[in-house]
Parts: C-alpha cells; structure tokens; sequence
C-alpha cells in the first residue's frame, strides 16, 4: 500500500500515514472550513488499510488546535479503526496534549468514551 | 480633530485588537486568523487564553462562513454574506463580538439552541457535546452542530446574543462571547 503523506499548512495537519509500520500520525493544526474535502482521501486510504492491517497499529494524535468540523471527521477516523479493535487486533490512540491544555486532554478522554478504543493519553514532554 | 482621529483615539482606548466588517470568504478567514494571531502573541496572555481565544474566534468565523444570511436590504443584487467580528479587552475578560443577518425562518432554532446551551452546566454541555459528536449525522456544511457547544464549554460563560427583525425576510443577530483572562 502507499503511504499517505500530506504535508500540513496554516489550516490543516500534517498527515504521514505509513501501512508497512502500522504508524498513523495526524499532527498540527485542523481548522478547515471544509473539513470532508480534506478528510475523505484519508478515510478512502483508511478503508483499504483496515483491509489488510499489520500486527500493531499506533495512531498518533498530536494536534495544536482543531474546529469543530473536524472533529466528526477525526470520529471517523477511529470509527474505522473500531473494526480491527473487533477483530481483535492490536490497536491503540497515542492522544498528546501539550501540559497546558486541559481542554485537549479532555477532548482525547471524551474520543475514548465515544469510540471504545484503547487510548493512551500523554503530555508533550518540553 | 477630525472623526478619524476620534475613532483611532477610541479604537485604541478601548483596547479593541481586531475589527472587521465585510464578506466572509474563506481566504478573510485565513487572513483575520492570521492577524488575530498576530496580536494574541503580541500581548503577555497566558498560552491557555491564547488557544481557547483562537478556538473561538475559528468556531465563530466558521458559523459566519456558513451560516449567515446573504445581505438583500439594500435591494442590490450581491451575493456577499456581510459581518462584523470584533475581538477586545475589558476589565480582566476579552470579548468577540460577531453580527450577521439570519434567516427568519431560521430564528426559532438558533434562539432554541442557544438558549438550551446557556441552560447547561459544564457536566451537561460535556455531555451533550459527546452526544453530538456520537451523532452520526454530518450536516452538509459539517459543522455537525457542534460550534456553538463548543464555544461555550471554552468560554465558560453565558452565551449572550439579541436578535431583531429587520424585514420579512431577515433579522439581525448580534453574539458576544467572554473570556476570562487566567
């Protein structure tokens, strides 16, 4: 499979999605006023990853700022990911916030209760 | 002295960062975010008041993008969805303000759900936020109406807001959001 890399600007994040290592990282910042554009390639390359998965997946979250809009489509994500935590696999949610935001943390424990997936949340060591 | 100066005099004393009145188009958006960035890092604040006065702003420049109503009262045909946005600093709180035509048909609901967020707890509007988030349904203009709830639950405070009828078709709203400076 590709790799899916985007690389990030003022409104939407970095993706650097690898299928060979199973590492799945989203990071910057996701304030797109049309989040479906940006979020459905990635979905569509999601799709054919939980197809045919490595052993262990990490989805790596580390965002500065995300709106609202994104936030559904960043649901998305890990509904997707639901499947092979179904199945069994080994999957997990690296959720990093930066030690002054509370908000981000809780966001991170709010997609652990909606999703039921294994999280891992971690403060950005300095 | 002459009005102008009146009004940079004003615009300066009230320690108002951010001003703007005009169409709302996704490259405005990028470019008073830009400045409001600008500003935020300009001014000794907390990184915490920093971001939650960045959310905000992008959550209420995104409602505008969306959701306001196309100007037709001055009977010229424009296609322009006009607001004002301004972000300023009073006694220990910042403030954005944001004004915009409705739909009067859209009215009850906007009125409904602002009343119902500012009936909320800060346990409840956690809730209903996850609740929406769970929601399946993506609203077209994928705000999935979550903006509001989340201004809210970063601001902390009431959400204050006036709406007034301006002709048949259209009304006025206007909608200010508090930020505690920590």
């Amino acid at each position: 499979m590709e790799l899916l890399n985007i690389e990030g600007s003022k409104q939407t994040p970095k993706i650097n999605f690898n299928a060979d290592t199973g590492i799945l990282e989203i990071s910057g910042r996701s304030i797109p006023e049309n989040s479906f554009e940006f979020y459905n390639p990635i979905l569509i390359w999601l799709d054919e990853y939980v197809a045919t998965p490595v052993e262990k997946t990490v989805i790596k979250v580390n965002l500065e700022y995300f709106n609202t809009s994104s936030s559904k489509y960043i649901l998305e994500i890990f509904k997707k990911m639901k499947a092979l935590h179904v199945e069994k696999k080994d999957i997990v949610v690296e959720w990093y916030y930066d030690e002054d935001d509370e908000e981000m943390m809780e966001t991170g424990e709010d997609y652990e209760d909606v999703t039921g997936l294994p999280f891992k949340i971690l403060q950005i060591e300095e | 002295m002459d009005a102008t100066y009146d009004k940079f005099r004003k615009m300066n004393g009230d320690n108002i960062m951010l001003s703007f009145k005009g169409e709302i188009t996704s490259e405005i958006i990028s470019m008073v975010l830009q400045i409001a960035e600008n500003k935020l890092e300009a001014v000794d604040e907390k990184g915490s008041t920093k971001r939650k006065i960045f959310n905000i702003l992008v959550e209420c420049l995104q409602n505008l993008y969306h959701h306001a109503a196309i100007d037709t009262t001055n009977n010229k045909k424009t296609s322009q969805k006009i607001a004002l946005l301004e972000l300023w600093f009073e006694n220990n709180y910042y403030y954005i303000l944001t004004a915009n035509y409705i739909k009067n048909e859209n009215v009850a609901n906007v009125k409904n759900k602002l009343d119902k967020i500012n009936s909320l707890s800060k346990e409840e509007l956690r809730d209903f936020y996850r609740e929406i988030l769970d929601n399946d349904q993506i609203s077209e203009k994928g705000g999935a109406g979550l903006g509001m709830i989340d201004i809210a639950r970063k601001s902390g405070e009431k959400l204050e807001y006036n709406i007034n009828k301006v002709n048949d078709e259209l009304s006025f709203i206007d909608f200010k959001v508090k930020i505690e400076k920590k």
